[in-house]
């Protein structure tokens, strides 16, 4: 390969348009070497954000070919071979507003953030003289939290955001109230809790693309587990969300299977599956899709499930 | 080949279409599936919610059923595989979780030990079957016919779990139906969530997303989109009529098992494999692009 050729998405704060720009390849080098390159060397009007090149100040985020990178942190040839092209197309991160050309705005998510109280709510504990002792184990619930260094990839990347209003908090958002709640320095875990049920927790639909992308590798799905288990030992079962997940646990409890029949009632309860759920049942049934009369049977080796739940609960307390 | 067969809740329900193409196209190829007496619900992505602990032990029940049986385990249903693939790299990561898990297992007679390995139809076609073997049973080569791979995100996120391909550019689908003769279409949304998991607490977010899953193949001039995953084939066509209520474009687009598509090419007719069961109808178009 020979050359590169970049596709930037292009704007000025009125104007949008996509320029071509064409560079030698070299072997080794990272997407931010390739902006860099068209700033210093072609296009001085390109504008982009970045500052410490090791991946710490996360401002260089990009979507390269249709995903995020970390720009500092990706290799040029790993997109080359993952889309089998010399063509790089540019774009800023999805999700969030663009400022010029590659350049996003934070005020927005920062503003959002503070829902969270992304801030220690210090113990009693602990005090100025005394300080807030954390042993190794208490630590290791947030080393993989504080690793974020809000670059947005997962962001830009999450389909819930995509077709949101703007209420679902954003993954990083969500991890860190989690990782204010399981501070074993913070006093006060439902503060951090209570906004993100306020704010549409339950709609993540699990594409789990935060996951997927966050360059620091933090399991910000499973930290969502947790924020949803939490809130419902705090005493927020009554919405869809608690209501089906609940759906799922009785009935491997009580059949071994999923009663698929029964399931939009006990999430949405009577009166909104009669008024809502109708067509939609009308049209299963008439293609013989579901069968309202069928229910599922005990597996076989029900008992044993039964003691598996016994023991979990066990385990639990 | 013989696999242990984990057909998950929805095929037994609202999704028995595919159930009954993937029995017909198995013995077709002459893949032995023996489905696991006494499986349970992999929790869909939602026990964990409830209980972390106990969603790794149900679904370690249902590994073990398969280590039992001394095959592969086997399914046609993207969540169903990430469940079981999360729940098998957690025990063999996690000596001290296998013990724990395996306490609870032995209460019913049976324990984990990691020896059987998860795997998805799509996958053991490629990888187990061969492609040259599939092609040399097309009866009916799916010549004309334009598909739109909708791969779904449980099997190819997260990568570190799912990993049969690269996740940003995956080629497992494609390669499948060109073996069958289709001709498959890129359109934007190839890699996108069908929303499932959340249509009930994220009704509106999810129409949205089924319009756009749909809009983007059919501008793309696709016939029909296919899939790998039963929640994202009945996402994209049970709900697409109330989808369809907030756009005014028509947003029309039949979804395809894949199953299905590979029965067609395999010589059986839409009816056999129970396309006629959907609720945005295939059958038109199948007549028009193949004549049956
Ligand atoms: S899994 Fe949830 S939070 Fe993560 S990207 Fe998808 S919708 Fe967003
Ligand atoms: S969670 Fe990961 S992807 Fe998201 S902002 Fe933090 S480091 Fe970036
Ligand atoms: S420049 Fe700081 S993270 Fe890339």
């Amino acid at each position: 390969m020979e050359k590169l050729v970049l596709r930037i998405h292009r704007y000025d704060g009125v104007n949008k348009w996509l320029q071509e720009y064409q560079i030698p390849y070299k072997k080794n080098k990272t997407v931010l070497w390739v902006l860099t390159k068209i700033k210093e060397e072609i296009d001085p009007s390109l504008n982009f954000t970045s500052a410490c090149r090791h991946a710490i100040c996360g401002s260089c985020a990009v979507r390269v070919n249709g995903t995020a990178y970390l720009g500092c942190k990706t290799a040029i040839d790993e997109i080359i071979e993952t889309f089998d092209t010399n063509v790089l197309t540019f774009e800023p991160l999805k999700n969030f507003e663009v400022v010029r050309d590659l350049v996003i705005e934070w005020k927005p998510k920062v503003k959002k953030m503070k829902l969270v109280k992304p801030w220690l709510i210090p113990t009693k504990a602990g005090s100025i003289e005394k300080g807030f002792q954390q042993s190794e184990q208490e630590f290791s619930k947030i080393a993989s939290p504080t690793d974020c260094i809000l670059c947005g990839v997962c962001t830009s990347e999450c389909e819930q955001l995509s077709v949101n209003d703007g209420v679902f908090l954003d993954p990083f958002i969500l991890s860190k109230a989690y990782r204010f709640a399981v501070d074993s320095r913070d006093g006060s875990p439902e503060e951090h809790i209570q906004p993100v049920v306020e704010n549409e927790l339950w709609k993540c639909i699990h594409c789990m693309q935060c996951v997927t992308n966050c360059p620091k590798g933090i399991p910000l799905t499973d930290q969502i587990a947790y924020l949803r288990k939490v809130s419902m030992k705090m005493g927020a079962k009554g919405n869809q969300g608690a209501r089906h997940a609940y759906a799922f646990y009785g009935d491997v409890k009580k059949y071994g299977r999923l009663n698929e029949t029964m399931l939009p009632l006990k999430t949405d309860g009577i009166m909104s599956t009669i008024s809502k759920r109708i067509p939609l049942a009308a049209r299963m049934v008439y293609k013989g899709k579901i069968n309202p009369l069928h229910f599922p049977k005990k597996v076989k080796g029900i008992e044993g499930i039964r003691k598996i739940y016994k023991y979990a609960q066990e385990l639990s307390k | 080949m013989r696999y242990g067969f984990f057909p998950g809740c929805t095929l037994e329900s609202a999704a028995e279409e595919l159930m009954i193409s993937t029995k017909k196209v198995a013995n077709a190829l002459g893949i032995e599936l023996i489905e696991l007496e006494g499986w349970t619900c992999c929790g869909a992505s939602h026990i964990q919610d409830v209980d972390g602990f106990l969603a790794t032990s149900v679904n370690a029940r249902n590994l073990a059923l398969a280590e039992k049986l001394g095959a592969p385990l086997l399914t046609v249903c993207n969540t169903c595989t990430l469940m079981l693939r999360t729940t098998k790299k957690e025990l063999d990561e996690d000596k001290e979780l296998r013990d724990k898990v395996n306490i609870g297992l032995r209460k019913s007679g049976l324990e984990y030990k990691g020896t059987s390995e998860v795997t998805h139809l799509l996958w053991a076609l490629i990888k187990d079957y061969g492609l040259e073997n599939l092609k040399k049973l097309v009866k009916r080569p799916l010549t004309g016919l334009k598909v739109a791979n909708f791969y779904g995100c449980h099997i190819v996120r997260p990568p570190d779990i799912m990993g049969f391909e690269n996740h940003k550019n995956p080629r497992s689908m494609e390669i499948i139906a060109e073996a069958l003769g289709a001709e498959c279409v890129d359109f934007d949304q190839r890699l996108a969530c069908c929303g499932f998991h959340a249509v009930f607490p994220a009704e509106k977010e999810v129409m949205k997303l089924t319009a756009i899953n749909c809009i983007s193949p059919k501008l793309a001039g696709a016939d029909c989109i296919v899939t790998p995953c039963p929640l994202c084939q009945m996402q994209l066509d049970m709900y697409q009529p109330d989808a369809q209520k907030g756009y005014s474009e028509d947003i029309e687009m039949p979804i395809l098992h894949l199953p299905q598509l590979i029965g067609l090419a395999l010589g059986f007719s839409p009816k056999e494999l129970a396309i006629n069961r959907h609720i945005v109808s295939a059958v038109p178009f199948l007549k028009e692009s193949l004549g049956v």
